[in-house]
């Protein structure tokens, strides 16, 4: 059977998987026959796992064991802001891991994010294969332009975890610009707003022949239609809390209903100009009277509501046009991409700020999986069918004194790159130095997030200052950022101890893949698998007609009526599910399942012709972290602030002159 | 799409990179125009683009990534006016071939700023405090006016390097 790879849009809310073979583009639809799967995976008390919507409807009965929206935690450090944000909404256990990361404990069970994400990504792989009839093991996965390195790294963990090879990781602009224009031989230059359900991400592209070249990229990883829905929220429990003095906030289970009510109200305002939310049983007085919530929200009234965080999209917009140089009206066309970009108030929003009206031409919650699965078959010939050009969306830098840092590698600047320091001994036969790594435009290094800890040693000891070592840094074509030093007078690798990172060591990898833990993600099958050997059955309409179709008259339109108590039914999504799921076996593989989770090793590193040693932000220590404004451990670090004499060999950085000394007497003399 | 590869033109170009500067890594005239520049990013990314030689094997992949990565820097310098204008003066002057990246947006930096030490009125007294600050040793009260300095000019490279200078040497 021929190879395949597919194209996973792995989403904050929804996930999608496409594949692209005989020059036609499928999204492949779950066994509800829904093109999206919701980004949610629920634990069963015997250890069985569940993802999609099957798990989302136990948002509400089963809460503290169904999570959901894992992607704005996943590469974060436990003390970041987003984190602590969580904590407060989420009705699931997060807790601190080693090295500062995040863990979700499920009863017993304590999970890393790449392991609940390589549950979803083992579904959508899953999914993929009872379609194709075929094992799948390669694939493109996306990830938000705007993502850094710990939340690349660690996505490609996961789909590792999930028995994916990863082909690329590709930014979701990206994909849906080459889902928009391959092979139509354009030449325009076009923005790409994706709004998802966590994340925002502007891309402005230059798409010429066969070269998609990434102009300039801008983003906010705590912008999306998650928070929409909490001003839905917020709305209907402070109108509650004046109506009946109950704070509706500390009921986790009532803050459930609220959220689901919140998130159908919103889909139901892209459709109709009002919705009424209807949330029964919600509270209990005192006095044992059971109390409900009806509200009329009106498109006005939504619309005011999130007035603000469209500005924010603006304003991230307008730093975009910046950096490529560019303004509104030297644009051709506006891509829409995720599902929130459907409301009557984005739409309005963004044809007033790019003075146009947006492309509705191609669905934007499949948009990027279909540009993936292009990518990913392109990739898996010999490539060169088109040719994207991205960009790193954040500077790259390096700590200096005084809680500082000084840029490497700019935001915008092509990939792959690399760029080299020099760096010296500040002691006399200091044993290594350590360079902090950072991403994040400030100079502050506490406003950056920190990528890496790395400590150089083994090279040759002496007086302070004569041991010069070069640096490289480089960005890869997935946007991952690898370290490697040199002494460069010997041309030896020097050795390397890596001390921070929020992701996973090599080791914790291969022990979650030995655990098999992707493996007990029971997939619901085919209706009738029978029929699915070779050819893709299209359960919803063929991908290529829909693509026509506006959007605002896609199927999935319902009523907003928010659920009763019972689990899901009432609110369940119309059309295409069949009346009873079919059964889930508790933690049996589904059939169509092919064998080893584990198929896909890890692929080495190359090794550079002069043997440098390649270094990824993989293969973490276990030496704790150094927390930002922490560093009193690091007493033999260079300061590069104070290193002297290193103008003369040439190759010096204007960070290591003294520039005090000669501009400050031309100025004042 | 662009002709394949023959191992040896791979092998021999990737000896050459340290040789070449961007203006021949790239095939262009030193007086081309932006639109030459793109044209020539484009072209020759269609042949080094690591995703148009995956069939290679490991050696030659290493081979073609480092000219890739150089493409990209050459493009980089180039296509920035600023930059490119630091790198022809640095070509000129000692025909070193390379500059990183840093180093040329700091060098263009530091030629505007310090022809008018600073663009705003403001930046610019309170530059000239810091610096004569310097002068008589009183570091924190550099860093003091040069942190004043640029809130007027919160981009101003000079600005900021002095500032971590002054501040690295008060404590």
């Amino acid at each position: 059977m021929a190879q395949i790879a597919i194209g996973i849009d792995l989403g904050t809310s929804n996930s999608c998987v496409a594949v692209s073979r005989h020059a036609r583009v499928d999204v492949l639809p779950n066994a509800f026959g829904e093109s999206t799967t919701a980004s949610v995976v629920n634990i069963a008390a015997d250890g069985s796992i569940t993802v999609g919507n099957a798990a989302k409807a136990n948002i509400i009965h089963d809460p503290k064991h169904t999570i959901s929206s894992a992607k704005r935690l996943i590469g974060r450090y436990f003390f970041s802001e987003e984190v602590k944000k969580a904590r407060a909404i989420c009705s699931y256990d997060i807790v601190e891991g080693d090295n500062h990361s995040v863990r979700i404990k499920v009863r017993e069970e304590v999970f890393s994010l790449p392991e609940i994400s390589a549950m979803v990504l083992r579904e959508m792989k899953s999914i993929a294969e009872a379609r194709l009839g075929q094992p799948v093991s390669k694939a493109v996965v996306t990830v938000p332009a705007f993502f850094n390195d710990n939340q690349r790294q660690a996505t490609k963990d996961a789909a590792r975890i999930a028995g994916l090879e990863v082909l690329r990781i590709l930014n979701e602009p990206t994909a849906a610009a080459l889902a928009y224009g391959f092979g139509r031989g354009l030449n325009q230059r076009v923005a790409v707003y994706d709004l998802g359900g966590g994340t925002f991400d502007i891309s402005i592209l230059e798409i010429g022949d066969d070269v998609f070249e990434v102009l300039a990229t801008s983003g906010d990883t705590f912008l999306g239609g998650d928070d929409f829905d909490d001003r839905v929220i917020d709305l209907l429990a402070d109108h509650f809390l004046s109506n009946h003095k109950i704070n509706l906030r500390q009921d986790r289970f009532a803050l459930e209903k609220l959220k689901v009510a919140a998130e159908e109200a919103k889909k139901a305002l892209s459709l109709e100009p009002t919705v009424e939310i209807r949330i029964p049983d919600v509270a209990t007085t005192p006095s044992g009277e059971t109390l409900s919530i009806e509200y009329t929200l009106t498109e006005r009234e939504f619309n005011t509501l999130v007035a603000d965080l469209m500005q924010r999209t603006f304003k991230v917009c307008d730093e975009a046009l910046q950096q490529a140089g560019m303004v509104a009206r030297d644009l051709d066309g506006v891509i829409l991409v995720g599902g929130p970009t459907r409301l009557g108030t984005v739409r309005s929003g963004v044809r007033e700020y790019f003075q146009m009206e947006p492309r509705t031409d191609v669905d934007p919650d499949e948009v990027v999986a279909m540009g993936a699965a292009i990518h990913a078959a392109s990739l898996l010939d010999q490539g060169g069918e088109a040719f994207l050009l991205d960009v790193t969306p954040l500077s790259l830098q390096i700590g200096v004194a005084g809680g500082l840092t000084e840029p490497v590698i700019e935001r915008n600047t092509p990939v792959p790159i690399e760029q080299t320091r020099t760096f010296t001994t500040f002691n006399d036969y200091q044993e290594s130095v350590s360079i902090r790594v950072y991403q994040g435009e400030s100079r502050e290094s506490s406003e950056n997030e920190m990528l890496g800890h790395f400590e150089f040693g083994g090279f040759r000891k002496g007086r302070r200052g004569e041991v010069e070592i070069d640096v490289t840094f480089e960005i890869n074509t997935d946007g991952i950022v690898n370290v490697t030093a040199r002494d460069r007078a010997t041309g030896e690798a020097a050795s390397t101890r890596i001390t921070l990172s929020s992701g996973l060591s090599e080791s914790e990898i291969s022990s979650i893949m030995d655990r098999g833990v992707a493996d007990r993600v029971a997939t619901a099958k085919l209706p009738d698998p029978g029929e699915s050997q070779d050819e893709l059955i299209p359960v919803t309409q063929p991908t290529t007609t829909q693509r026509s179709a506006p959007a605002r008259e896609k199927p999935q339109a319902r009523p907003a009526t928010a659920p009763p108590q019972a689990p899901r039914p009432a609110a369940a999504p119309a059309a295409p599910r069949p009346p009873a799921a079919p059964p889930r076996p508790a933690a049996a593989p589904p059939a169509p399942t092919p064998p080893p989770a584990r198929a896909a090793k890890p692929v080495p590193e190359p090794i550079a012709e002069d043997d440098l040693q390649i270094i990824t932000a993989v293969e973490l220590g276990d030496a704790g972290i150094a927390a930002p404004g922490e560093g009193k451990e690091l007493s033999d670090e260079l300061d590069l602030a104070d290193i002297e004499g290193l103008e003369s060999d040439g190759q010096a950085e204007p960070l290591f002159d003294e520039p005090g000394t000669d501009l400050a007497d031309d100025e004042v003399s | 799409m662009a002709e394949p590869l023959a191992p040896t033109e791979i092998r021999a170009l990737a000896r050459l990179l340290g040789e070449m500067n961007y203006y021949e890594l790239l095939h262009l005239r030193p007086d081309a125009g932006s639109a030459d520049v793109k044209r020539a990013y484009h072209a020759t990314t269609r042949v080094f683009h690591p995703d148009a030689n995956r069939a290679l094997e490991p050696e030659l992949q290493e081979a073609v990534r480092r000219i890739a990565m150089r493409v990209s820097e050459a493009y980089s310098v180039l296509r920035d006016p600023r930059r490119r204008r630091a790198y022809d003066l640095r070509l000129s002057e000692d025909g070193r071939i390379r500059m990183q990246l840093a180093e040329a947006s700091n060098e263009a930096g530091r030629r505007d700023a310090s022809e008018r030490g600073g663009r705003t009125r403001e930046g610019q007294r309170f530059y000239k405090m810091a610096m004569a600050d310097l002068k008589r040793h009183d570091y924190a009260a550099a860093a003091r006016n040069l942190q004043t300095a640029l809130t007027f000019e919160p981009d101003n490279a000079l600005f900021r390097e002095q500032l971590a200078a002054a501040r690295s040497k008060g404590v």
